[in-house]
């Protein structure tokens, strides 16, 4: 693109403001309503820079018992799905990248499957499993679920990652006596740390956005309940407290988005490269 | 014990490595889609494994002629639509717009997606309260600015519940688009428009001639997956109207949920399921290898 003149950079900055303004509106709402005290949630016009911040909302929300443990559920729940679909993924991308395997294609054909599955479909099936195998309830049926999602995708990304390492680096280790899995564990991996982490983000980003799996399988045990879960039951309650449900929601947002910001570059190269193919 | 690091047992290792991912996908997804297939099949209210039930179409016949059915089909192509057109002109107005050359456009490049990050639910909340009959800031601002006279009820009239959710998932949706349009818009040889400017192409005139052919593989594949984003998403409309009101928001995956798990009847729900799986196989290959034409 050419450089614009005074004018063009004057007009380039305002749309810029102008469209964050519109776009990021609902955050800023989000942020400004968990402030207002419960007597002012319902002035008609609405106040758009509370008078008088209350700040000791958020530790009130996370003082109500459920919710602390919500968020600990949801903590949970995205470390585990983390740990197992990285273990999972990484294994298979490893031999999907170093070895010419029968079936390797099959991958490709994985992910477009687990896009193109409608999950509502899945989730009977699944309830039906788990059920019969007691795990209804449980954090283990959202996890296994969620990280059999993940799987695939995070496979294709980090065959990627592997694909942009010289295999000579493990065949020295070989020649040098090391174990298979030892030259894994030990050269290839840190060499891959930054795509590895950047998978891993994937998972926990989707994990920790999950509904539907929560929704499913932990419906009837309150104390199992995932922060996604607590909240969309607090907005259905009859008398609706805005504030709390905002306040809960910004908590909510703040890992992902904080994800998003530090490590945009990573994830987002990751994504388009994913779907593309 | 085999020796792995042995030229012969190399390719053992491979598979070894391939074989937890290969059991997770065979118990988690393929059992399950025979699975469900077998439940559509089946007269059953909850399904049970290990039950023996004879075979039955009821379940589909049921399906085809049903209301709820097709009226699901209806809302559920409307909502592709309305989403997939409105998030395509916002994801490439947006992309345009910090593809420019100014300084902070990382930041604005990081500002402009950033609803990409935010989970399903708190952006369904969010809007579901900013949406809100009596105290929300769209009503406020709408009567403010004089355009309606009197608050919209989005909870209750079937209109504006529908547009509600198509609110909520073009503020989900356009960010993906737009990350990825940007990712094209770069990838587009700067020489193709000096030599335009040279022969007098205008803004206009470059921006179709130019920009939109490059862009369109790019612009077929966003399309494919915010329809089966739309065909698929659960969250967004179960939180802000399950449904409702009377099946305005009801689209195909919504029924399934709710035939299966609200009503208890598995078998009818496995149905839509299984024909809505069927529906984004399709849409996906016919878009996927009509953009692919297009381009070569």
């Amino acid at each position: 693109m050419r450089n614009h003149s005074l004018l063009g950079k004057i007009g380039i900055y305002a749309a810029v403001a102008a469209t964050c303004g519109l776009l990021l509106f609902p955050i800023y709402w989000m942020f400004i309503t968990a402030l207002k005290p419960a007597n002012r949630l319902r002035d008609f016009p609405p106040e758009f820079w509370p008078e008088n911040p209350q700040w000791n909302v958020f530790a009130d929300v996370l003082n109500s018992q459920p919710f602390g443990l919500w968020m600990w559920n949801t903590v949970l729940v995205a470390i585990a799905t983390m740990i197992l679909s990285l273990t999972v993924g990484t294994l298979a991308a490893y031999a999907l990248s170093r070895f010419r395997l029968r079936g390797g294609q099959g991958l490709g054909l994985f992910i477009l499957t687990s896009k193109m599955l409608p999950a509502t479909l899945l989730i009977i099936p699944l309830f039906v499993v788990f059920r019969s195998l007691g795990l209804t309830g449980s954090l283990w049926s959202v996890i296994i679920a969620q990280s059999t999602l993940i799987v695939p995708f995070a496979t294709w990304m980090l065959k990627g990652y592997f694909d942009t390492i010289p295999p000579e680096l493990e065949q020295a280790a070989l020649v040098d006596g090391a174990s298979p899995l030892g030259a894994i564990v030990r050269i290839v991996l840190p060499v891959a740390a930054p795509g590895m982490a950047a998978t891993a983000l994937y998972a926990f980003v989707i994990s920790w956005s999950d509904f539907l799996y929560a929704r499913t399988f932990l419906t009837t045990s309150e104390s199992k309940w995932t922060l996604n879960m607590g909240i969309a039951t607090l907005k259905g309650e009859f008398v609706t407290d805005w504030n709390v449900i905002m306040a809960a929601s910004l908590m909510a947002a703040v890992p992902i988005v904080g994800v998003y910001l530090f490590l945009e570059r990573y994830l987002v190269g990751g994504l388009s490269a994913g779907s593309e193919k | 014990m085999i020796d792995f690091s042995s030229p012969r047992h190399r390719s053992k290792f491979g598979y070894l490595l391939l074989a937890p991912a290969v059991l997770l996908m065979a118990l988690i997804i393929i059992y399950p889609i025979l699975l469900s297939v077998d439940i559509s099949m089946k007269d059953v209210r909850i399904a049970r494994i290990g039950k023996a039930e004879p075979w039955t179409l009821k379940n589909y016949a049921w399906l085809f002629g049903s209301e709820e059915f097709w009226n699901a089909i209806w809302v559920t192509a409307k909502m592709v639509l309305m989403v997939g057109g409105t998030a395509l002109v916002i994801g490439l107005a947006t992309a345009i717009l910090v593809n420019q050359r100014f300084k902070g456009r990382s930041l604005a490049r990081l500002f402009v997606a950033l609803p990409w990050a935010v989970p399903e639910v708190v952006a369904t909340v969010i809007w579901a309260w900013m949406l809100d009959s009596s105290f929300g800031v769209i009503n406020w601002a709408l009567l403010k600015s004089g355009i309606i006279s009197e608050g919209i009820q989005f909870a209750s009239n079937a209109t504006a519940s529908f547009y509600s959710v198509c609110f909520v998932m073009i503020w989900k949706g356009y960010p993906l688009v737009s990350i990825m349009l940007l990712a094209g818009l770069q990838s587009i040889p700067q020489e193709q428009y000096q030599a335009a400017e040279v022969d007098g192409a205008g803004v206009w005139q470059r921006f179709f001639y130019i920009t939109i052919p490059n862009l369109m593989p790019v612009i077929g594949v966003t399309m494919v997956i915010t329809t089966l984003w739309v065909f698929r998403d659960f969250a967004i409309i179960h939180v802000l109207t399950q449904g409702g009101p009377i099946g305005a928001t009801t689209t195909l995956s919504i029924l399934t949920f709710e035939q299966s798990f609200s009503f208890f009847r598995m078998g009818q729900g496995a149905a839509v399921g299984v024909v809505t799986m069927i529906i984004c196989a399709v849409i996906s290959r016919a878009l996927v290898s009509r953009f692919a034409n297009s381009v070569h």
